[in-house]
């Protein structure tokens, strides 16, 4: 294909605004799947990501489009995650694009992440084709929505195209404007070989699979290429493209997007952001952007029977092959016994990695409080990261403490912002702008402590603006912070996997909320059971669950054995699902009890 | 070994009762109650033929309420089962009764059928707390047919008595524990009020219209009881069961040993040839199947070795004798401490159990949470 004949293009939406019915139109009209394959969203693969209705994984698709100036087109789609955990990923995706359509939904206008993702296509030079999508909608309100874009980013309203992706309305006309309006890719087919790894999955037969974009030079079947973060060399077996099976191809010149399959291990000699050259005659410099994955969340998580340790880890061991952003090391708790701590990009990727754990590999979970990442700024001038209430140095080491804080952007109709400013205010949060984008709608932006929004801060936005809330946020730096670690003791034993790390001003509330949630949650024990809350040594809360003082099936069932026998066998049912600690029986919930409490 | 027969009939369902019976009015009496005789009949032939020559030595009469039944009926029934079955020439024959139901007459005619037993729901001494569980007899009642039984020289009677029954006090328990022990009875049973799925009570209690006591306070009566009951000079021998030296109950006993039993009747359950049974609850099925044969099972297992091994430590358990080592090794040719050894170490380190003259019984604390000790010999 010749160069000037590629369009390499990317959706960008706010969640659930039809980006992934949008996909599944284009690759109908342009004949690349016939109706009658077509699965719904086929783009979107794994079920979690369809019951979810999000898009984890992103792909690339090669469509063939025969213009109205009847030359033949080669567009390649590439996908991006939805979601706000994911935005390296997306900013990735983005730099393997000259275009991106910008979907927006017709009746819900312009969201946090409509923004966020515009504004990140703009960083990358992207040409913006706005696209007013879902107008069959009978409350939807087109003119509203281009006047948002033209107060709000400056898009002159002509250029939207009006589609329904649902009844097929209006899809010619945008792969028209893709030709017309994005730019083919730059690109020396004699330089030497850059391409940008912008996804990775891998494969039972053939190892990791690299999606890529060629920048600069041409890969071919045979070469050695060479991962220039790692320096790790590989020989190219074989090269294809997405139509959207894999179809084989001899090579990948510049602007071309297709898949690299050169016998890698797993996905992490694939990391995404990376560039590849040729080892032969590599590149000076690599492509800008690259930067590992780094988890900003980490929580442990624990099988309820400890015979079940090795089965987490194979399972984690697969998982990783097709998440590189999944970390994970042993890690022993006194409480919890043998487990693993986590990492994840945001709570949702931890979500779903703990949901397919259970799912796929069948494992009884214990998950602690997730943590985020602290600053601990020792007296001897050294700073060492926590990820883990337990980890923390003694007091008396420490001379202060960093937590990481995100600017958070909120969008919201007019009638909300004092509930969001409420929320936030909450939170910790420091006002620091707001903006109104029609008369009706205001973008609220606060500095937020990232902590403050792993605790169900989202859930709260939504349930105190009636889900109108569309939030986005982006890592700012770490921030000197009054934080404590907040100790549970359990009968007079400090219960290690029940620590949280909070701020001082909250610590006395959460630890009188922890101590009564955990009060309700654990069933009455042969002793009394005193719970405590602790900062240091000094107690900040207490309950207590008192003694069971009678069990015992005091009732003439005659001679009915049986019925006494299943009685008690449910009885043990439900103390199996139990963790023992100490002479302590505590249920599975007790754990996620942190994240419950206000 | 023993018998078991359950006369599914009342005349009025209690509040809290999820036993298997049936209010039968007086015109349909006749027809359904004789039919149902015949069936038991045909069903004690039945049982007899697969039962076996061992010998049985307790017949238990239970419902339902036994005694709206007339005493001839009974007295018939139980002469039937006698020479049908192969039972002992003197077994223990206890029949259930309500304290209004029984004339001195019946309680005669009884004796000479053999009853030598009378177990009396008497519940509570309240007249207030007896309404509120819908039980139809009054505290006065009770008294009185104590004294009926006793003049018609059937001496050997239990009382069952309930508690943490609604609005029930401490003081009140205390008040239905003295009242009883002076009525001398020779064996006392107490068991605590149960809401079970279904009744009345239990939906009551849930919808917030009846509030019973907590379980501490249930707690404490209990131990009241276990104390006055003990310092009358009553053998405490099974956690709900009182008597005096000598007047256990030896068909319960039974149950709690585990043996096999013949049970007959709607709802009954049995245990013969290690087949545990349930029968049907459904009356006409009852008849029908007893027309026609083979036996209507609502449910039924066969019982392994490794099962009623763990079922007899379940409800020996209960027995504050407890399980015999010896008889256990004897029965099994496996000492439970081996089988049982984890389980045993950990209740012994909870101080729940104790070995105490060859058995393994119930602390006073294990006493309390029984059900802690028998779950864990399930394997």
């Amino acid at each position: 294909m010749v160069q000037k004949n590629i369009r390499n293009f990317c959706i960008i939406a706010h969640i659930d605004h039809g980006k992934s019915t949008l996909a599944d139109r284009l690759l109908e009209h342009t004949g690349t799947l016939s109706k009658r394959e077509m699965a719904e969203q086929v783009l979107d693969s794994m079920d979690l990501e369809r019951e979810r209705g999000i898009t984890i994984k992103l792909k690339a698709v090669r469509l063939t489009y025969r213009a109205q100036d009847n030359q033949e087109y080669t567009l390649n789609l590439i996908d991006t995650p939805g979601h706000v955990d994911f935005s390296y990923e997306v900013s990735r995706s983005l730099a393997a694009c000259e275009g991106a359509l910008l979907v927006i939904d017709a009746s819900q206008g312009i969201e946090a992440q409509t923004l966020a993702n515009l504004y990140l296509a703009l960083d990358h030079d992207l040409e913006i084709i706005p696209v007013i999508n879902k107008i069959d909608l009978p409350n939807a309100d087109p003119e509203r929505v281009i006047r948002e874009l033209e107060d709000n980013i400056g898009i002159p309203g002509e250029e939207a195209v009006l589609v329904s992706a649902r009844t097929g309305e209006g899809i010619d006309k945008i792969l028209e404007t893709i030709v017309e309006r994005i730019p083919p890719p730059q690109g020396d087919p004699e330089a030497p070989t850059r391409a940008m790894i912008f996804d990775s999955h891998y494969d039972q037969y053939r190892g990791a699979v690299a999606y890529a974009r060629v920048v600069d030079g041409v890969i071919r079947v045979g070469d050695t290429i060479l991962m220039m973060s790692s320096g790790r060399k590989f020989e190219v077996s074989d090269l294809g493209v997405l139509r959207p099976a894999l179809v084989g191809v001899d090579a990948l010149g510049p602007g071309d997007v297709g898949c690299i399959i050169a016998s890698m291990k797993d996905v992490r000699d694939t990391r995404v952001g990376d560039t590849i050259t040729n080892a032969s005659r590599p590149a000076k410099q690599p492509l800008a952007g690259y930067r590992p994955a780094k988890p900003m969340v980490y929580c442990g998580l624990y099988p309820v029977v400890n015979e079940e340790y090795t089965d987490l880890r194979d399972a984690l061991d697969k998982l990783q092959l097709n998440d590189a952003a999944l970390t994970y090391e042993a890690e022993s708790s006194a409480a919890l016994g043998f487990g693993y701590r986590c990492g994840f990009l945001g709570l949702l990727h931890l979500e779903i990695v703990q949901e397919r754990l259970e799912r796929e590999f069948d494992l009884n979970l214990i998950t602690t409080a997730p943590s985020v990442v602290y600053q601990v700024v020792l007296t001897d001038g050294s700073v060492k990261e926590v990820d883990n209430p337990a980890a923390l140095p003694a007091i008396t080491t420490i001379d202060h403490i960093k937590e990481p804080y995100v600017q958070a952007s909120i969008m919201v109709p007019d009638a909300f912002v004092g509930a969001v400013m409420d929320v936030c205010q909450d939170r910790r949060g420091i006002f620091t702008h707001m903006e109104y984008i029609t008369p009706e709608r205001a973008r609220i932006e606060y500095e937020l402590p990232l902590a403050e929004i792993l605790m169900d801060f989202f859930d709260r936005l939504k349930s105190r603006t009636k889900g109108y809330a569309s939030l986005d946020y982006e890592f700012l730096g770490y921030r000197e912070s009054d934080v404590v670690k907040l100790d549970i003791l359990l009968n007079g034993n400090p219960v290690d996997a029940l620590s949280s790390i909070v701020h001082e001003e909250k610590a006395l509330s959460r630890g009188r909320g922890l101590a009564e949630k955990l009060k309700e949650v654990i069933p009455r024990q042969q002793f009394e059971v005193p719970i405590q809350a602790a900062i240091g040594n000094k107690i900040i809360a207490r309950e207590t669950v008192r003694a069971l003082r009678k069990d015992v099936l005091a009732k003439c069932y005659g001679g009915d054995v049986s019925r006494k026998r299943k009685l008690l066998e449910k009885q043990k049912e439900g103390k199996k699902r139990m963790k023992s600690l100490g002479n302590v029986e505590v249920p599975q919930e007790a754990f996620m009890a942190i994240l419950k409490v206000d | 070994m023993g018998v078991y027969v359950h006369i599914p009939f009342c005349e009025q369902k209690c509040h809290y009762c999820d036993f298997h019976s049936v209010v039968v009015s007086d015109q349909d009496r006749l027809s359904v109650t004789g039919s149902y005789l015949v069936s038991l009949h045909k069903e004690a032939r039945y049982w007899s033929s697969v039962w076996g020559g061992e010998a049985l030595f307790a017949l238990f009469v239970g419902g339902g309420t036994p005694t709206v039944l007339p005493a001839e009926e009974l007295a018939d029934l139980i002469a039937f089962l006698r020479t049908e079955l192969p039972f002992v020439d003197d077994p223990e024959i206890t029949i259930e009764a309500n304290p209004h139901s029984l004339t001195y007459m019946g309680a005669r005619l009884l004796r000479q059928a053999g009853v030598n037993r009378v177990s009396l729901g008497v519940q509570a001494f309240q007249d207030h707390l007896l309404r509120g569980i819908g039980r139809i007899h009054s505290a006065e009642q009770a008294r009185e047919s104590v004294q009926t039984l006793k003049k018609a020289g059937l001496t050997n009677i239990n009382l069952d008595l309930m508690f943490g029954l609604p609005g029930q006090t401490s003081h009140e328990w205390a008040d239905t524990l003295r009242q009883t022990v002076a009525l001398g009875p020779s064996h006392i049973s107490c068991y605590s009020l149960i809401l079970e799925e279904g009744t009345p009570m239990e939906k009551w209690v849930r919808e917030g219209l009846v509030h019973v006591p907590g379980d501490d306070q249930q707690a404490e009566m209990y131990a009241l009881a276990c104390k006055m009951l003990t310092k009358a000079g009553y053998e405490h021998y099974e956690i709900s069961n009182f008597s005096e030296p000598g007047f256990s109950c030896r068909h319960n006993l039974l149950y709690w040993h585990n043996k096999p039993f013949i049970g007959l009747g709607t709802g009954a359950t049995g245990y013969v040839q290690q087949c545990r049974y349930t029968n049907t609850t459904d009356i006409q099925e009852y008849l029908r199947t007893w027309g026609e044969g083979p036996p209507a099972f609502r449910w039924s297992e066969q019982v392994s070795r490794d099962q009623e091994m763990d079922e007899t430590m379940m409800v020996g358990m209960r027995l504050l004798g407890g399980v015999d080592e010896a008889a256990f090794r004897a029965r099994y040719q496996v000492s439970f401490r081996d089988l049982y050894s984890d389980a045993i170490e950990e209740l012994m380190k909870r101080g729940l159990v104790q070995f105490s003259a060859g058995s393994l019984q119930v602390t006073q604390r294990g006493l309390f949470l029984e059900n802690q000790v028998s779950l864990a010999f399930l394997r």
